[in-house]
């Protein structure tokens, strides 16, 4: 592969890619994820599951810490960095292919990727204990889990001074993990509405009151999708409803946000996709779609050759003009697992990752924006990283402090079993 | 001949030690009880386990004492009158028109391919396979370039003036049943070539000289003749349609044509906290195939016993 997309970047050159990428995505599409047997087989043993640890889940009104566990302490300062190679576990094509060789000679030595395709995989797997890995991408949302799972190891500060003199301070001391105890901010996004200027109709989605709705508009029969992800959809389905934090529905809005999806079926033949936002949308399939803020910035690289990406938009619906509709905002992060066999190497490369000049590198090709306090949407927009149509896909530090601000955060059981009921009724197709 | 062959429990009727037989059956044996055995214990615990509140992961309970089969209940209650069943009904429909799609197609085929061909026969036999040596995924993913609103099958049927142009991939049922058709025919072909190929031209030339007409010859001689051929064939191609959910994935992915198999594939890949009612779900589909099996082995097992007497 080892094709970049900002190969392609300039805009009167660019060339349509379909990169091992898009098969990678279509493969996650599938569930092509390999079921670990021997992790269940591991998982035997403590019945009842006695001594389950609360979960310490953070607001940005109501933060929390994560709390330290006995035998699991952070590393001492002043170490050796050990022998490579240094093993990272993500998400796939979520980290620069360009940036890995500079990280390779800054830390001197050598890197090697494993990738997930959800996040139940990882969790899976690291908590099977038979994998070893150094650094880990999970979700915000997933820090408190890891910890309580103890799954993860506290961090030594020493090792990332990067992460007072660049991140955004409200990302640098985070709501799901005050003092970054156990994790680094990675990327950051919002989650809303991408569609085309010539398929759709502007002014059904700005300056509404509910911009959600638009996805239950017969307009657009046949022409929308949705992301194929539980908590993103029910989600949406919620906030169009008016649900303020999807978090704390009840059963009665869960049921309601299941009848509104599953009338989606007949309205306006909805679609679920995992990459409609970014290739759907480019190739014409979808007039609009529900979209990751990163998702779309990324779209520039999947547009045909004749095609004019200038026609596509974002609006994240807690920021619309006029619109008094909440909006789901998030980030993820990187961490090291508590079995790591090189965590020095894991700070620094994580360190590595929270320099300025690297973020941008990565963002260029990842599409996700990093939480830097100098790559404020201005200047990504002024030096052509993102063009000024898609401005509204960048995210700021206050927008996670906005009122119309969802802040996803993780299900408990019975919650996720409500969720996943109404899952099943959204995409049975009765 | 040895000489103690008639005396010692040590020795078979061939001269050779009672266990080297049955060691043919070791590997087999190994095989079957590692790779099917053990993964159908492992689905029931996980069905009759418990959910780890933190990572809401179903954890097996490899203990049958502890195991708690409430889940059955909640699936079954899903089945009939919930919305599972829906998925369920529409997968045995989608099954059914297929299978007798595969029947329709494929049984002229391989009566053209193992008693009309001649001496090219493997020739046909290998045109007809050699797509199939490429990846199911891959085939399906061909059918949605060719399907796609400005793939190729649109292109043609726009050059013939087609002004209102089909969207093939728009969660039709049709085009799901179509890539069923598609990926599992050959599976149908070949065990009914075989089937074909064994009969005897001396029967049919039998009854000709006997009175028949073609069609009495085909109705009565051919057809019972190849019709284990017909049912191996049917029951290949079903079993994995029942669990099939990359099909409707790629050619559709409406919830109009979702099958059992992404039902079950969500409930284990995404709702993980509802990774037990997958499982319970998985063994209950086990159940009712196993019935299309038993069948199946029901109808060999008698038209033996009937070549027999």
């Amino acid at each position: 592969m080892a094709h970049h997309p900002r190969e392609n970047w300039n805009p009167a050159r660019r060339r349509r890619v379909y990169t091992r990428r898009d098969f990678l995505q279509r493969a996650a599409v599938l569930g092509i994820a390999v079921p670990v047997i021997p992790s269940i087989l591991a998982a035997c043993g403590d019945r009842g599951g006695a001594g389950a640890a609360e979960l310490a889940i953070g607001t940005p009104s109501n933060p929390v810490q994560q709390p330290l566990f006995e035998g699991n302490e952070a590393i001492e300062s002043g170490l050796e960095a050990e022998d490579g190679p240094l093993q990272i576990y993500n998400w796939a094509d979520y980290l620069s292919p360009d940036i890995i060789p500079v990280a390779e000679e800054t830390l001197g030595v050598d890197i090697e990727i494993a990738t997930f395709f959800n996040e139940e995989e990882a969790l899976a797997r690291l908590s099977s204990g038979e994998v070893a890995y150094d650094v880990w991408f999970p979700t915000s949302q997933r820090v408190p889990v890891a910890v309580a799972a103890e799954l993860i190891q506290p961090l030594n500060h020493d090792y990332l001074p990067n992460l007072e003199t660049n991140v955004w301070p409200q990302l640098a001391d985070p709501y799901y993990d005050q003092g970054s105890r156990y994790s680094v901010p990675y990327v950051t996004y919002t989650t809303g509405i991408a569609w085309r200027t010539d398929m759709a109709d502007s002014a059904d989605i700005e300056g509404q009151e509910n911009p959600w709705d638009v996805f239950w508009n017969p307009k657009y029969g046949g022409q929308l999708g949705l992301y194929d992800s539980f908590t993103d959809t029910i989600a949406l389905a919620l906030l169009r409803n008016g649900v303020v934090d999807p978090s704390q529905a009840t059963e009665d809005e869960l049921a309601a946000a299941g009848d509104a999806l599953v009338e989606l079926v007949d309205l306006v033949d909805v679609r679920y996709t995992i990459d409609g936002a970014y290739v759907g949308i480019p190739e014409g399939r979808f007039a609009l779609h529900h979209a990751w803020s990163g998702d779309l910035v990324n779209s520039q690289y999947y547009w045909p050759e004749d095609g004019d990406y200038t026609v596509t938009r974002y609006l994240w619906p807690a920021s619309g003009d006029g619109s008094t509709a909440h909006g789901p905002i998030s980030s993820d992060t990187m961490a090291v697992p508590v079995n790591a066999t090189r965590p020095v190497l894991a700070h620094q490369f994580m360190n590595f990752m929270l320099d300025e000049s690297n973020a941008l590198e990565n963002f260029g090709w990842v599409g996700y924006q990093p939480p830097q306090i100098n790559l404020t949407p201005d200047y990504l927009v002024d030096e052509e990283w993102v063009a000024e149509f898609l401005r509204s896909a960048l995210v700021t530090p206050e927008d996670f402090e906005r009122d119309s601000a969802w802040v996803q955060g993780p299900l408990d059981a019975e919650t996720e079993a409500l969720w996943s009921e109404q899952w099943t009724r959204a995409t049975s197709g009765g | 001949m040895p000489t103690n062959l008639a005396s010692g429990a040590e020795y078979d009727t061939v001269g050779h030690r009672r266990w080297v037989w049955p060691a043919f059956a070791i590997p087999g044996v190994l095989w079957l009880s590692l790779l099917f055995l053990v993964p159908f214990y492992a689905i029931f615990a996980v069905a009759m386990g418990r959910i780890d509140p933190i990572l809401l992961r179903p954890v097996p309970e490899w203990n049958p004492f502890y195991w708690d089969p409430s889940v059955f209940a909640r699936v079954l209650g899903d089945l009939f009158g919930g919305q599972v069943g829906v998925v369920a009904m529409r997968t045995i429909g989608y099954v059914f028109v297929a299978s007798a799609l595969c029947l329709l197609i494929g049984y002229p085929v391989a009566y053209f391919v193992s008693r009309k061909a001649g001496k090219w026969r493997w020739v046909w036999l290998l045109l007809i396979l050699a797509p199939f040596w490429i990846n199911y995924l891959m085939r399906m993913m061909s059918w949605v370039n060719l399907l796609s609103p400005d793939g190729q099958v649109n292109q043609v049927l726009a050059t013939l003036g087609v002004t209102a142009l089909p969207e093939w991939l728009s969660g039709q049922h049709f085009v799901v049943i179509l890539g069923l058709v598609y990926g599992y025919i050959p599976f149908f072909i070949l065990p009914l070539f075989a089937a074909l190929d064994r009969i005897d031209d001396a029967t049919l030339e039998a009854a000709r000289d006997l009175g028949a007409s073609n069609l009495e010859t085909f109705w009565r001689v051919t057809w019972p003749l190849s019709r284990n051929g017909v049912l191996g064939g049917l029951v290949i191609i079903m079993l994995p349609m029942f669990g099939d959910y990359y099909t409707p994935n790629l050619l559709s992915g409406s919830p109009r044509t979702r099958m059992i198999g992404n039902t079950i594939d969500q409930f284990i890949n995404q709702t993980t906290s509802q990774g037990s009612v997958g499982a319970a779900l998985t063994i209950i589909l086990m159940i009712f195939v196993a019935g299309l099996m038993v069948y199946y082995l029901y109808n060999i097992n008698r038209s033996t016993q009937e070549a027999r007497r």
